[in-house]
């Protein structure tokens, strides 16, 4: 049984805009699913169908094979925790444990078992010294982090990150995708909705292409980022390394630079004796 | 529902004789309405600015926004009603009130749904208003899309934590809405400071008198329209008061 599933889903728009149409995508538990596209390719639309906070107009959404219309939103997000993109639309605690602790009072977990979990979220965040401080007062990348660490504490099946690098500097990037991986790691299942390709390329997901509220692709990112047209036509930008890979018909994509030096070097051998840089002679 | 009124109160450009009229116009057109629905104190004089309302809206194609608008008043209406039964006030007397205060609903409303927040802000200049008074005002309604915009955005993100703002006693969903109005109000704030500083840095304040591109001037139409209103209007308000 998929552990999400969209059958034949459409959505309009209360301005009879039609953001979802004819929808078919099925998520396994585990998987790592990037869903891409340009803006208002129906990215949000989609992620906000799972957690039943939009009902689709036809067609069916099922979680764990029960249809969203038969739960509420509050039991859809126990299983489907989803993070917003804006950190601000979420925060109002006076501290940043309380924060974490809101959602699993509004779900029910013991005042003993809040604690526990509390203190367990923040430090899996690094935010552990941070639990007294108001949360806005908090710096962007920090009030990210909080916001996943919200979300992560009551252990949804699936984890949803709504444009998780918007705003975000290079180093915050790198924690979110060290964030992933660990969250890979454990098995969990993770969607990112996102147009940040060269934030997703790295981790290599599962991924689903949107445009005009239709799913025009989807497969793995190896095929998908390599292809220009698709992505050019989806209001996307190829991550350079897979631009890199196109043009030098690597036989298989770079993830890291690193990984390019070494298949540049095995290629073209002198070239990376050391005594010539790509800036002339070293 | 707040949500709901707003859509129907809300401007959208049409290519309609009313949308065309001068904003000036418009209000002149609005405050005759709004009189003579005050003025009703009969069914007749009821039904009469029913259909002066109703023509004008039908002109601007935004009839059934109007009614719409009118529709969710209605509870306030019986409100209206109830509240004057209780005073001692007959039913069809109680009747009329509602009906009057719908009038004046829809009547304002006819304004609103037809002017665009920039015509406002002339018609207040031309008043000689004080700028940063109109400027605040204008500001205000063209920012109320972005509010409800937040609002929903807060509202989704906090029921996806888990809160339930229909549930529980009349207290518990006023402490419900803590969660939403704290975040909806801190935006706000950040934004009018940004929005303040936004102003500045684009020359808001420099000179006491600025000059304006667009000067209000009345058309053949709004001449046409306003020997329409005008005597007509009178002539109704006469009629409403000795007449009928």
């Amino acid at each position: 049984m998929a552990l999400i599933e969209f059958e034949n889903v459409s959505y309009k728009m209360p301005n009879e805009v039609l953001a979802l149409e004819k929808v078919n995508l099925r998520v396994d538990e585990g998987e790592l699913v990037a869903i891409v596209g340009g803006n208002g390719a129906g990215k949000t639309t989609l992620l906000k169908h799972m957690n039943g906070l939009l009902k689709p107009v036809t067609g069916t959404v099922r979680v764990k094979g029960k249809p969203t219309t038969e739960s509420s939103v509050a039991e859809l997000s126990k299983q489907i925790g989803l993070v917003f993109q804006n950190s601000d639309h979420q925060l109002f605690s006076e501290s940043v444990k309380e924060e974490v602790a809101f959602g699993l009072r509004n779900f029910g977990f013991p005042p003993s078992e809040v604690e526990e979990r509390v203190a367990r979220a923040l430090n899996a965040f690094g935010l552990g010294q941070m639990s007294d401080r108001a949360p806005l007062t908090l710096s962007g990348g920090e009030k990210k982090r909080l916001c996943i660490a919200l979300v992560t504490a009551w252990d949804p099946i699936v984890l949803a990150l709504d444009e998780p690098t918007v705003g975000q500097d290079h180093l915050n990037k790198v924690r979110l995708l060290e964030l992933v991986r660990r969250l890979i790691r454990d098995k969990r299942t993770v969607l990112i909705v996102s147009h940040d390709l060269e934030f997703l390329w790295p981790l290599q997901p599962r991924t689903v292409v949107m445009s005009g509220g239709r799913i025009v692709a989807d497969g793995p990112a190896a095929s998908i980022f390599t292809n220009f047209e698709l992505l050019e036509s989806s209001g996307l930008r190829q991550p350079q390394l897979a631009r890199l890979a196109v043009a030098l018909e690597s036989p298989s994509p770079f993830r890291d630079v690193d990984e390019a030096v070494a298949w540049l070097r095995e290629k073209n051998g002198p070239w990376s004796s050391g005594s010539q840089t790509a800036f002339g002679k070293g | 529902m707040a949500k709901a009124i707003y859509e129907g109160l809300k401007f959208r450009y049409k290519t309609t004789v009313i949308h065309r009229l001068d904003p000036r116009v418009k209000m002149l057109l609005s405050i005759v309405l709004f009189a003579l629905a005050l003025l009703g104190f009969n069914f007749y004089q009821e039904i009469i600015t029913f259909v002066l309302v109703a023509v004008p809206a039908t002109l601007a194609k935004s009839l059934k926004r109007l009614m719409r608008v009118v529709a969710l008043s209605i509870t306030f209406g019986v409100f209206v009603v109830a509240i004057n039964l209780l005073a001692g006030g007959t039913v069809v007397e109680s009747i009329v009130l509602a009906v009057r205060f719908l009038e004046i609903v829809a009547s304002t409303s006819l304004f609103f749904v037809t002017t665009s927040p920039d015509e406002l802000e002339y018609v207040l200049r031309w008043f000689r208003m004080p700028r940063d008074f109109v400027f605040a005002f204008a500001t205000s309604i063209r920012f109320v899309p972005v509010l409800l915009m937040d609002l929903t955005q807060i509202i989704d993100a906090q029921k996806s934590r888990g809160l339930e703002l229909d549930r529980g006693g009349p207290i518990k969903r006023i402490r419900n809405l803590v969660p939403v109005l704290i975040p909806l109000i801190v935006n706000s704030l950040v934004r009018s400071g940004e929005l303040a500083e936004a102003m500045e840095s684009r020359g808001y304040g420099a000179v006491k008198k600025p000059t304006s591109m667009d000067v209000l001037r009345l058309k053949i139409n709004d001449w046409a329209a306003l020997s329409l209103i005008i005597p007509g209007g009178a002539l109704l308000i006469w009629l409403y008061i000795y007449v009928i």
